[in-house]
């Protein structure tokens, strides 16, 4: 594994040449390429915002800012790892020809779609900005932010673990991907994005009269990562869906440990996983 | 310098098509697999500096050693031992990316044999000047003949100070004026020190640039000697 390190670290040039690629292929052709690219985010969260505050009766206080902070890193993940499972087929050819690590082409795929995401969090803020411009009475803004780096960080081991490893069993497999699509679709509802984690809380107490549905629900890594980005991005608020008023939860360390630990080792797994599948791409039957 | 050792290559070969799940579940007990030896214990060294034809009838193993050599497959036994860069020419825009234009295929290609894109940028000039096609540069390489990519393949892999090159056959398509440059950047790289290794089935050619030559048959080396011989005894099998 670290002499594979090293050859990676050689072909860094390569990587950036890939990222930097994409990146303009993503933004050329329309001047407005970028915020193109934000539409889907912008129009979902209004839309969403729409439904939940006069059908669902959920009345929490910077509700579309909520939404918008767990559903972007959603979007990464799942852009990132559908991106990448496709990236050593697409190359197949390329690769026939002549020798890189392999691993770079679904690791471009990966930063790629993380640039974006940060850039679409730049994007974020300024709307954070609008929402507190137009409701001043409770500020979304945080000492909390300053650990963004942590969820960040976390976020792409686990986006580029899988990605690593979704990519290489799809050279050779090609339904993978679209299992792997079903099941990001899915991971949409059983994450905390159209509702919060409070009320998995209040409700696992409803149903069991303690916290383990709850602990059970966060054991999903992408739930707790976007359970952080939630607490992190937007001060905390209690949560407000009439008649009820559910009280805030603090960060869970524990939830956050647990998820750190899957995240890391899905990155070891996915790159050994890919560096013993990679020779065989070019003999794929 | 190159250094083979008692090299081995299998390819698995699988009847039942196209790779999927459904197949590698339904299959599992009748999967037809067929082991294909294309390599059978090669052992050869070749000196820096020097120039080596391989020869042989279609699917000897000649395309094969040269992926070997440029890291495209792992061998299935035996080793492979190489000192200096290699720049490997193995097919027609190969590694060309369609839609990109000449200009990004050239910082691309260079960026995968090794340079930085610094060092790419340097080289820039020479490469389109060399290739002949500044008037084409700026447009997708899928808009290119057949000749035209391998004005550009040549150029690139000429120009990113590898030691060693390996041509399979690609020079075939240039027309006679760019034929003769490139022998005569062949020949400039080997005054410089470069080894070079290349396939060709153009049998004259190879008397006049190589000093070596190596006839391959059924993966195996059946003679490796001064290019003039092994032509003829090449020639009088067939």
């Amino acid at each position: 594994m670290i002499s594979d390190l090293r050859e990676l670290w050689r072909f860094r040039e390569l990587l950036l040449t890939l990222v930097e690629r994409d990146l303009r292929i993503r933004y050329k052709g329309s001047m407005f390429g970028f915020f193109w690219s934000l539409l889907n985010p912008l129009m979902t969260v209004v839309v969403m915002t729409v439904i939940f505050k006069f059908v669902m009766r959920n009345d929490t206080p910077n509700f579309s800012a909520y939404i918008l902070s767990a559903y972007l890193p959603y979007l990464f993940f799942q852009m990132a790892v559908l991106d990448s499972a496709q990236s050593v087929l697409v190359a197949l050819p390329i690769i026939k020809k002549v020798y890189f690590p392999r691993e770079v082409l679904p690791l471009a795929a990966i930063c790629s779609n993380f640039i974006h995401f940060l850039l679409a969090l730049g994007v974020f803020f300024l709307f954070l900005f609008a929402v507190y411009l137009a409701d001043p009475r409770v500020s979304p803004f945080s000492w909390n932010m300053l650990l963004l780096p942590i969820p960040l960080a976390l976020n792409l081991a686990l986006a580029a673990g899988l990605g690593l490893l979704v990519s290489a069993l799809n050279t050779f497999y090609e339904d993978i991907k679209y299992v792997v699509a079903v099941g990001l679709q899915l991971l949409f509802f059983v994450t905390p994005i159209m509702y919060f984690s409070e009320q998995v809380y209040v409700a696992s107490h409803a149903h069991s009269g303690s916290s383990w549905l709850y602990w059970l629900y966060h054991l999903n890594p992408v739930a707790t990562l976007c359970m952080m980005y939630r607490k992190v991005l937007v001060a905390p608020q209690d949560v407000i869906v009439s008649p009820d008023r559910l009280p805030w939860l603090p960060i869970d360390w524990g939830l956050v440990a647990i998820m750190a630990v899957v995240s890391v080792f899905t990155l070891w797994y996915g790159y050994r996983t890919f560096n013993r599948m990679k020779w065989r791409f070019v003999e794929r039957p | 310098m190159i250094e083979i050792r008692d090299l081995h290559k299998e390819f698995r070969l699988s009847h039942s098509g196209a790779a999927s799940m459904k197949t590698a579940l339904l299959w599992w007990r009748r999967r037809s697999i067929e082991h294909l030896k294309v390599l059978n214990g090669v052992t050869l060294s070749i000196p820096a500096g020097q120039c080596v034809a391989l020869v042989g009838r279609n699917g000897a193993g000649k395309s094969t050693l040269l992926s070997i050599l440029s890291r495209i497959y792992k061998p299935t036994s035996g080793s492979v031992e190489v000192k200096g860069r290699i720049a490997p020419l193995l097919e027609l825009g190969a590694g060309f990316h369609p839609d990109l234009t000449g200009l990004e295929n050239i910082e691309f290609n260079g960026v995968i044999l090794g340079l930085t894109r610094a060092e790419v940028r340097e080289r820039i000039q020479e490469i389109v000047a060399f290739s002949e096609l500044e008037h084409h540069i700026d447009a997708p390489v899928r808009t290119y003949s057949s000749g035209m990519q391998a004005r550009l393949g040549f150029a690139i892999a000429t120009h990113v100070d590898a030691e060693i090159l390996i041509v399979d056959e690609v020079l075939a398509v240039g027309d006679f004026a760019f034929e003769q440059k490139c022998y005569a950047r062949i020949e400039e790289f080997r005054r410089g020190g470069g080894t070079i290794l290349f396939v060709s089935h153009q049998l004259d050619s190879v008397t006049k640039i190589a000093d070596r030559c190596v006839w391959l048959q059924n993966g195996q080396i059946a003679m490796d000697g001064d290019p003039a011989e092994v032509i003829s005894a090449y020639h009088s099998s067939a």
